[in-house]
């Protein structure tokens, strides 16, 4: 073995090499590879003539993670130093952003998706005010390395709310005002059905959003917000639902609306498949049963914000329970509080579930 | 003298007993030679003083906030009035210092435990120093005396900053070392006297809010402090009939006693009457926090109406009759048919 003739860099003692592999990122067809992760970017050429084309067909979800943890603020809100917006990328073409508790105790998800043909920003958090909450140069910034990493010039934004008129989603709206190559859905609610094509089929009908090759769909669910919208994308098999459907205090608009749409949204799960549903906020402890309650500037115990689909089921069980009745009702995974105040208390704690106490932040 | 008699004793009593003169005196010795006149607390009264046109009251954003983490305001040159900035608790409870000539008496300490976090004891040293400064005496000389008007945690998180304070004594957390702090043996009727050197403060119990609750008033600034039982927002009863006895003995007070501000522990409702929700962290339009006679004369008379439990708004304040668990103020905006 004296006259080897080439350089093998694992004999070398170099054995991270990655030019000594014959899959420098990752052989994409071993067992443990998620079969759509030949669709992600780490199989792409270097050095590029064209703008990248990626294929949005895959079996299954597309690959991608949470696996940060929230900023949760502080105890001593003044003092915190938390990012403004934390930016948490799904995978390379979706990013979940997160406004600071202690900039706004509602501490709102916003999500921006890439397809080939643009992008879509769901809300826009709860601070207008952009030297807060700078919603909008994060966004250019996420846009602009994107496009860098894609080859393009340029990248049409589309921003659509899940509910116009929530004041927790609706405020960073303001700073888009005039931005170039981007579409706003209208608030108002006749405007926004025409928009999504559902001026003579809502609830029921389904709108799209092209991005291109990736077509998020748009679904009716009023129910906390007589104008509720929420979208599927097929690609991450991800459902955004905001207020509708959170891992929180739901606060319900109307449980007539919210029965039903939690029926169709029950449907479109059974039919289609979904890996998490992932709302715009987070209000329930880890312990079950135990949320913070509202304008909570400190939540270190935070439940994940990622729901199984199987959660709708118990939704829709005890939506069904109290339609009709002014009560709070408090589940596992969320609390529902239908005809009550935002800060109603009960002393019924559901005794199928531990009773703990999450360690209190005092 | 230890503690145990010291408990037994009320702390004005205190001062001419023979056992504690000898403790008192070394303390004078100490000063006299800085010592000036001292202060006349006896005459001119009420003092003149103010409150300020606006208190600080959060942000919009918390963690922007670049007010101090507690506002300090000097209503006269002898009393101070602090208050627990919003962005540093929600409870942002006031805190009324009062100076006398021998002792100086901080009632409530905010809602943050750590001295890393809020530096309450930092604040209130400062304001000593300040006073002893202008009034030329040594804060060595001065005794602190660290207490709370009922026993919740947003009056007296802070208490153990000063465990270590020289000269400085602090209230108990349990009903009865509260009661003996002050002497008290028959509570909540008794009504006792405490000197601050030339300047008394008159305590008695005034539960309803909570069992272990008092009431103060400054005979200087004739200011009455009715602590949680009585303020500018949800005043939660959680015992009617006991709540309802405190006002009655504060009204007989006040027709016994020149009364210039009653003044509670928080503020939670605008000037146009609109209630801020509990937890909310920014107050921009919030109602004064003291109060006249009238307004207390007028509350009573409208409890006098109230007969099941419930929230009743009086003008004042809103009164939540045994609705602690039920606080239902404000509705869920986005409700539609």
């Amino acid at each position: 073995m004296a006259g080897a003739s080439t350089y093998n860099a694992a004999l070398s003692g170099n054995v991270q090499s990655a030019t000594g592999r014959a899959y420098p990122n990752g052989n994409p067809d071993l067992p443990w590879n998620p079969p759509a992760v030949r669709h992600t970017d780490s199989a792409i050429p270097l050095h590029r003539a064209r703008p990248v084309t990626h294929d949005y067909a895959c079996d299954g979800p597309a690959p991608g993670n949470l696996a940060f943890r929230w900023t949760y603020g502080s105890n001593i809100a003044a003092k915190n130093r938390d990012p403004r917006v934390q930016i948490v990328q799904y995978n390379e073409d979706s990013f979940v952003l997160r406004q600071n508790v202690c900039v706004h105790w509602e501490a709102p998800f916003t999500y921006l998706l890439f397809g080939n043909k643009g992008a879509l920003l769901i809300d826009t958090g709860a601070t207008a005010a952009a030297d807060l909450y700078p919603l909008r140069t994060t966004v250019d910034a996420i846009i602009a390395r994107w496009a860098q990493a894609r080859g393009r010039k340029k990248v049409p934004l589309t921003i659509a709310l899940t509910s116009g008129e929530d004041i927790a989603q609706n405020q960073g709206l303001v700073q888009f005002a005039g931005r170039p190559d981007t579409v706003i859905v209208p608030k108002p609610l006749a405007l926004m059905k025409s928009f999504y094509g559902l001026r003579d089929n809502w609830p029921t009908g389904t709108g799209t959003i092209d991005l291109g090759d990736r077509v998020i769909e748009v679904m009716p669910t009023p129910g906390t917000h007589k104008d509720g919208v929420s979208f599927y994308d097929p690609y991450c098999d991800l459902l955004f639902t905001g207020d509708f459907l959170f891992p929180g205090r739901i606060n319900i608009g109307n449980d007539h609306d919210f029965v039903r749409s939690l029926e169709r949204i029950a449907a479109f799960a059974s039919s289609r498949p979904v890996k998490w549903i992932l709302g715009g906020h987070i209000e329930m402890m880890f312990a079950p049963g135990r949320y913070y309650p509202r304008f909570a500037t400190y939540k270190p115990y935070e439940r994940i914000l990622q729901i199984e689909p199987a959660l709708i089921d118990e939704v829709l069980r005890c939506a069904r329970e109290i339609q009709g009745k002014d009560m709070m009702l408090i589940r596992g995974d969320f609390v529902l509080y239908n005809g009550v105040s935002p800060d109603q208390r009960t002393s019924d704690f559901p005794a199928d579930l531990p009773n703990l106490n999450p360690p209190r932040p005092f | 003298m230890d503690r145990r008699t010291f408990l037994s004793y009320p702390a004005a009593a205190a001062m001419t007993a023979t056992a504690y003169g000898a403790l008192a005196g070394v303390a004078d010795n100490a000063a006299a030679a800085t010592r000036h006149a001292p202060v006349d607390f006896k005459s001119n009264v009420p003092a003149k003083g103010s409150f300020p046109a606006r208190w600080i009251c959060g942000s919009p954003s918390c963690m922007d906030n670049m007010d101090p983490p507690v506002h300090v305001h000097w209503y006269d040159p002898h009393t101070a009035i602090l208050r627990q900035n919003k962005c540093y608790s929600f409870e942002a409870p006031f805190a009324p210092l009062y100076f006398g000539n021998d002792r100086v008496l901080l009632l409530d300490e905010g809602f943050v435990q750590l001295r890393n976090d809020w530096d309450l004891r930092g604040v209130v040293d400062k304001c000593i120093e300040q006073w002893c400064a202008r009034n030329g005496r040594d804060p060595a000389s001065l005794e602190l005396l660290v207490a709370f008007s009922h026993l919740h945690a947003d009056h007296y998180a802070a208490t153990n900053q000063f465990a270590d304070r020289p000269r400085t004594r602090y209230m108990g957390l349990t009903h009865e070392e509260m009661l003996g702090f002050w002497g008290m043996k028959n509570f909540p009727e008794e009504r006792v006297t405490l000197d601050l050197g030339g300047r008394d403060i008159l305590i008695w119990g005034s539960p309803g809010h909570v069992v272990s609750e008092f009431a103060y008033y400054d005979s200087y600034t004739q200011i009455l402090y009715t602590g949680d039982m009585f303020y500018r927002g949800r005043c939660y009863i959680s015992f009617w009939d006991v709540w309802f006895a405190s006002m009655k003995r504060l009204i007989d007070f006040c027709d016994t006693h020149p009364v210039a501000h009653v003044m509670g522990c928080h503020v939670e409702m605008s000037k146009d009457g609109e209630d801020y929700a509990y937890g909310m962290t920014y107050q921009p339009d919030e109602a004064p926090v003291q109060m006249t006679v009238q307004q207390l004369r007028d509350t009573f008379a409208f409890a006098k109406t109230i007969t099941k439990p419930g929230i009743y708004f009086t003008g004042t304040v809103f009164l939540c009759n045994q609705t602690r668990g039920t606080t239902t103020i404000d509705k869920n905006p986005y409700r539609y048919d």
